[in-house]
């Protein structure tokens, strides 16, 4: 029978500067799942995904991530994004005298066939964008990129409702009904309303502290008590 | 017309160049030889040193007698670009050029020079030494391509001279540097002439020397120098930037310098001179490094390490240019 698991991760730690920021981070996604992971600021959910995709600031003191029953630990990130594993930034950086139909063109020879961010092309990648067309950027530079799993760093954040709508239902038909899996990394959980995870898990100080299916239930009780209700499961 | 760039940076394009565009050359020097010479109506063009003896006025443009290069006419307006092309071929050669183009009163012209040694072990040794004259209201735009290996020798020295209310815009690029680069470019404005001045080169294991003027003598002249500098491997560029106001005029002088690798060296000196109280003369300068930050992001659109600096290295290099 085929592994449905996508992408295993055990016992991660992870340091920076010298300071754990991960300390022991155990997370399974399944091929064509839909999982978020929850958190307050600061509870080390971008260093989770900037690790997750080898950014050489953080370094791994322990654990394994393994994608496609591949330990991927001491891949560098284009090798990683080969395999298929692709990360939506929070804060992409600008890229100066680089146009985004280039860097487009240069990652992949396919022509992406959605409407929207047609008037982003001829600009240089991120400089003066604002928070809604950087989203927009990142989704046409992932699909670009043909993953199998895409992370979605704080994709809803600075966006109004109408439009995470907006980036739910690109995120819906461009990358749901086409079968890739998603990990939502979220600090509000809006736009998980409209994708809907089988999974939520709940970050807090660098540890994943809950697992729940229902993620109406998650979402209700960060909003109603806070994460202080979920910094008490840790103690 | 095709746009000069992506005619004329492909390498592999280059060395076959004479093949491709032999119809469109105008000049075409290899080693010593001149292997051709555009004939038209509109435009006289012949060796710098049957001008020197054909035409006396041509002497004073000439410091001394020219054994080699080009003297170019435009006498009126033509309609395609002028295309020059100076190649070094066979190992060891010398190309000492003295070079004249004279542009009339109203005549605009596009002119594309390449100039290259055709592989790498050659020890090409290339020294270039113009004028280029701009008389009232014309208008030249001048693309000027460097294709060099790790044992030439380049030197390019300049001086344009713009008459009233001329424009010029000149555009240097290097492709791939030579061992030794001396860069000179003198651009002396009359009244209400302007100059748009754009040096963009990378170093590696080179040594490189740039000096850019800019002269406004003229009222209501404006200048514009901008300089992307890019230092790799083993490189070292030394800069020095100038831009002197005589009369009422603008300028503006901006250089930007990146180091992409640690054994290299970058140094810039930014210079302006002031010598009329209605005068306006800015400038800015900067040397960087690479941010690790765009690194990693373009590594996780699946670009190696060494293209993604090569895009950020493009980045810069085309810039606000």
């Amino acid at each position: 029978m085929p592994n449905k698991v996508l992408l295993k991760i055990e016992n991660l730690k992870v340091k920076a500067n010298h300071q754990e920021i991960l300390k022991g981070i155990n997370l399974k996604i399944e091929k064509k799942q839909i999982q978020a992971i929850l958190g307050p600021n600061g509870s080390g959910k971008s260093v989770l995904c900037q690790t997750i995709l080898g950014n050489p600031k953080y370094k791994i003191t322990q654990g394994k991530i393994i994608f496609q029953e591949k330990n991927i630990n001491k891949l560098p990130p284009e090798k990683r994004v080969k395999l298929g594993l692709a990360l939506s930034w929070q804060n992409p950086p600008s890229l100066r005298g680089i146009k985004l139909v280039d860097l487009l063109k240069k990652i992949s020879q396919e022509k992406i066939k959605i409407e929207e961010g047609k008037h982003l092309l001829n600009r240089q990648v991120n400089l003066d964008f604002s928070g809604g067309e950087k989203k927009i950027s990142e989704l046409l530079q992932l699909l670009s990129l043909k993953p199998k799993l895409v992370i979605f760093d704080e994709i809803d954040s600075g966006l109004d409702l109408e439009k995470i709508k907006k980036i739910a239902k690109i995120i819906k038909k461009e990358f749901v009904d086409r079968g890739i899996s998603l990990l939502i990394i979220t600090h509000n959980g809006e736009i998980l309303k409209f994708l809907k995870p089988q999974l939520t898990n709940v970050m807090i100080k660098g540890k994943i502290v809950c697992q729940q299916k229902n993620f109406q239930k998650v979402l209700k009780t960060i909003k109603k008590y806070g994460y202080e209700k979920c910094q008490k499961c840790l103690s | 017309m095709k746009n000069a760039k992506s005619v004329y940076l492909d390498k592999e394009k280059i060395k076959s160049f004479e093949e491709i565009k032999q119809k469109e050359i105008s000049f075409f020097q290899r080693d010593n030889q001149i292997e051709k010479i555009l004939s038209n109506k509109d435009i006289l063009i012949l060796p710098s040193s049957l001008a020197w003896q054909k035409y006396s006025w041509t002497k004073k443009f000439f410091e001394k007698k020219p054994k080699e290069g080009y003297f170019i006419w435009l006498k009126k307006q033509i309609n395609f670009p002028l295309l020059i092309c100076l190649g070094i071929y066979s190992p060891q050669k010398k190309q000492n050029l003295n070079n004249l183009l004279v542009i009339e009163k109203n005549v605009k012209v596009k002119v594309i020079t390449n100039c290259y040694s055709q592989k790498s072990n050659l020890k090409a040794s290339h020294q270039a030494k113009g004028k280029i004259i701009l008389k009232e209201k014309s208008q030249l735009n001048y693309h000027h391509f460097h294709y060099w290996h790790s044992g030439d020798k380049v030197s390019s020295d300049y001086e344009f001279i713009l008459k009233n209310n001329s424009s010029l815009f000149y555009s240097y690029k290097n492709f791939s540097s030579p061992k030794n680069l001396f860069l000179k470019n003198l651009a002396r404005l009359e009244k209400g002439a302007s100059v748009d001045l754009k040096i963009t080169t990378q170093a590696e294991k080179s040594k490189m020397k740039i000096i850019d003027s800019i002269i406004l003598a003229g009222e209501n002249s404006q200048g514009i120098l901008k300089l992307r500098l890019v230092g790799k491997k083993d490189s070292q560029i030394e800069n020095q930037s100038e831009i002197i106001a005589k009369k009422q005029s603008k300028g503006h002088l901006d250089c930007q310098g990146l180091l992409v690798e640690k054994r290299s060296e970058i140094s810039t000196m930014p210079k302006l001179v002031c010598q009329s109280k209605k005068a306006q003369l800015t400038h800015e300068a900067s040397i960087g490094k690479i941010s690790e930050e765009e690194l990693n992001y373009l590594r996780q659109r699946g670009f190696k390490e060494s293209e993604a600096i090569n895009l950020i290295v493009n980045g810069f290099l085309q810039n606000n240019l």
